[in-house]
């Protein structure tokens, strides 16, 4: 049973249809890299599984479980974690504060909440600051702990590195390369081979359709199968 | 010299300001009587007596408010009904009062009558609040907020004419305050003294009902997890359902709680003799409310309990100087109030501590 599988998804703004019949699988535990050039449709299939834009046709199943119409809240009540592009903090509130909010209500907050400082020390010190005022890498893995506070078997990462300098990207790779194994990852990044060093496999999006995939560890820049739909 | 700039000119030991021709003229526009009651202010006494008035009108202020700031402030929404809720709360209260309470109840009993009376219409109309937000503001979320406009002040018509035909049923006359409602105001929080002070007793008692609201609410916004939820939802309503938070609910339960803080204040009002309940008062609380939330700055809530202070001082010290002669403009408390509205979204249009973008569903 995978833990992803979509079938055959078509996802509409309004009336661009920009996800084509996207078919995938994600087995659990396994990471998976989404690449392509912008606006292909990543994004937009990371939100499809969410449900925050919901497909107009086919199907989303999260470990077998047709998912396909359901609230956001109800997707994410289901193990599914997202860190989105642009971190999208809660800038008003304190840092442990947008902790707390990920946890669930039947989980312990304190010892989720040291669960998350332990992995990220950094954000301790800095727990009753709001998090409006953190940098763009100490926002970054506010958001990934915000992620993994949850009961979240998957991990949807969208484009971690984005905007931030080269140092602190290798902490957000560090960060991504130790979550733990059971953990399922899809990751949508711009930087190809740090999706590859990141990730068992990858698939390639291309005008709302997946056009080509292969094992990530086989695959670099120079793959034919990247290089035709990654540069112009 | 104008007797205005003469009084201000004293208090402020600028003698010289009396010859100047700029200020000639003012005495015709503000109509004075008599300023030299001004000197009074210096005086213990009357500070103490404008002390008094000032944290009742905050008690009232930030009741009226409270429920407004959640609901406009964390959901961005315009609930024109916010008083015709009010007034409700006043009816309701004023109904259960009657029930309870008799000539023969004592005044600890009938206290404590009234606060439950608070409890049970804080729990109907935040019942009422939720199916109201489920029913009717829920389907126009994602329209202009001129639905939500028509909506609400729709609400208000249908609300107040309800409420006239039940009064008629019951031959209560709905344009005047319900006398015997009123009566049941326990005896202790009529006329006393407090340090050489005349006041009633209900005002001190408006004060501390509406010091509990605020740190009922705060409690709730800060120290529940459902008010957490509640503000990580008006901040990024999609971030937070993504986190697995139900934020329709949290809405929901947002603008019930806002329905039922403007019903207790209603409540409290009844036993108000300046305010007292009549169908009318649902939109003499609106103008303050929106006033208040207005100041303080949309999504604060701490702006709303600081512009509540801050309106009520300024109509407490208005107050005093009508009362005393020293201006006699009957309008002049109302005047300043607006005038301080005007004054902050001049200066500060966002108000004192108001974030940019409210509200999020």
């Amino acid at each position: 049973m995978s833990a992803i599988e979509l079938d055959d998804i078509h996802t509409y703004y309004g009336q661009s249809h920009v996800l084509q019949g996207v078919s995938l699988a994600v087995e659990e535990g396994e990471n998976v890299a989404l690449l392509g050039r912008n606006g292909v449709g990543k994004t937009t299939t990371l939100r499809s599984i969410l449900q925050l834009t919901p497909p107009r046709a086919g199907t989303v199943r999260i470990n077998g479980e047709d998912v396909t119409g359901l609230a956001t809240h109800e997707v994410a009540q289901r193990g599914v974690g997202w860190v989105p592009e642009e971190r999208r903090m809660f800038s008003h509130l304190t840092v442990a504060e947008n902790v707390r909010a990920a946890i669930p209500p039947d989980a312990d907050p304190a010892e989720r909440m040291q669960l998350a400082f332990d992995r990220f020390p950094d954000l301790e010190d800095l727990r009753e600051h709001e998090a409006g005022s953190l940098s763009g890498g100490q926002q970054q893995m506010l958001a990934i702990a915000r992620a993994l506070v949850g009961d979240n078997d998957i991990l949807l990462v969208d484009e971690p590195s984005e905007g931030l300098a080269p140092l602190i990207v290798e902490e957000v790779v560090e960060a991504l390369q130790s979550l733990p194994d059971d953990k399922t990852l899809v990751l949508v990044e711009q930087n190809v081979p740090m999706a590859l060093a990141l990730t068992d496999r990858f698939y390639v999006i291309d005008h709302g359709e997946v056009v080509a995939e292969g094992d990530s560890a086989e695959a670099s820049l120079e793959d034919e199968r990247i290089r035709r739909y990654l540069t112009a | 010299m104008t007797g205005i700039v003469a009084a201000v000119a004293a208090l402020a030991g600028l003698p010289a300001l009396a010859g100047l021709p700029a200020f000639a003229g003012l005495d015709a526009i503000v109509p004075l009587a008599n300023l030299g009651q001004l000197a009074d202010l210096v005086d213990p006494t009357t500070l103490f007596g404008i002390f008094l008035n000032a944290i009742s009108k905050f008690g009232v202020y930030v009741t009226i408010a409270a429920g407004l700031s959640l609901i406009f402030g964390l959901m961005g929404v315009l609930n024109f009904a916010h008083g015709s809720l009010t007034m409700i709360g006043a009816y309701l209260g004023g109904a259960l009062m009657l029930t309870f309470v008799s000539e023969a109840t004592g005044d600890v009993v009938a206290i404590a009558f009234f606060f439950l009376a608070l409890a049970l219409v804080f729990a109907i109309v935040t019942a009422a609040g939720a199916v109201i937000e489920i029913g009717l503001i829920r389907p126009i979320y994602d329209r202009p907020p001129l639905f939500q406009i028509l909506l609400t002040f729709g609400l208000v018509l249908v609300l107040e004419e309800g409420m006239r035909i039940v009064l008629d049923v019951y031959d209560v006359q709905p344009n005047v305050d319900w006398t015997e409602a009123a009566g049941t105001r326990p005896d202790v929080l009529g006329f006393h003294e407090i340090l050489g002070v005349t006041t009633r007793g209900i005002y001190q008692f408006e004060a501390v009902v509406g010091i509990l609201v605020v740190a009922a609410t705060w409690w709730f916004l800060t120290r529940t997890s459902y008010g957490l939820h509640i503000r990580a939802g008006s901040e990024d309503a999609e971030m937070a359902q993504a986190l697995g938070i139900d934020v329709r609910r949290s809405f929901t339960v947002v603008f019930g709680v806002g329905a039922g803080l403007a019903a207790l204040a209603g409540v409290m009002l009844m036993w108000d003799p300046r305010y007292g309940a009549s169908v009318g008062l649902g939109v003499e609380t609106l103008l303050i409310a929106f006033v208040v939330v207005i100041v303080g700055g949309l999504g604060s809530f701490k702006g709303t309990v600081v512009a509540a202070a801050i309106v009520a001082v300024v109509d407490a010290l208005a107050s005093w100087m009508l009362v005393n002669d020293v201006v006699t403009f009957s309008g002049l408390p109302e005047l300043v109030i607006f005038l301080v509205l005007v004054g902050v979204l001049v200066v500060r249009p966002q108000g004192l501590f108001g974030v940019e973008e409210v509200g999020g569903h």
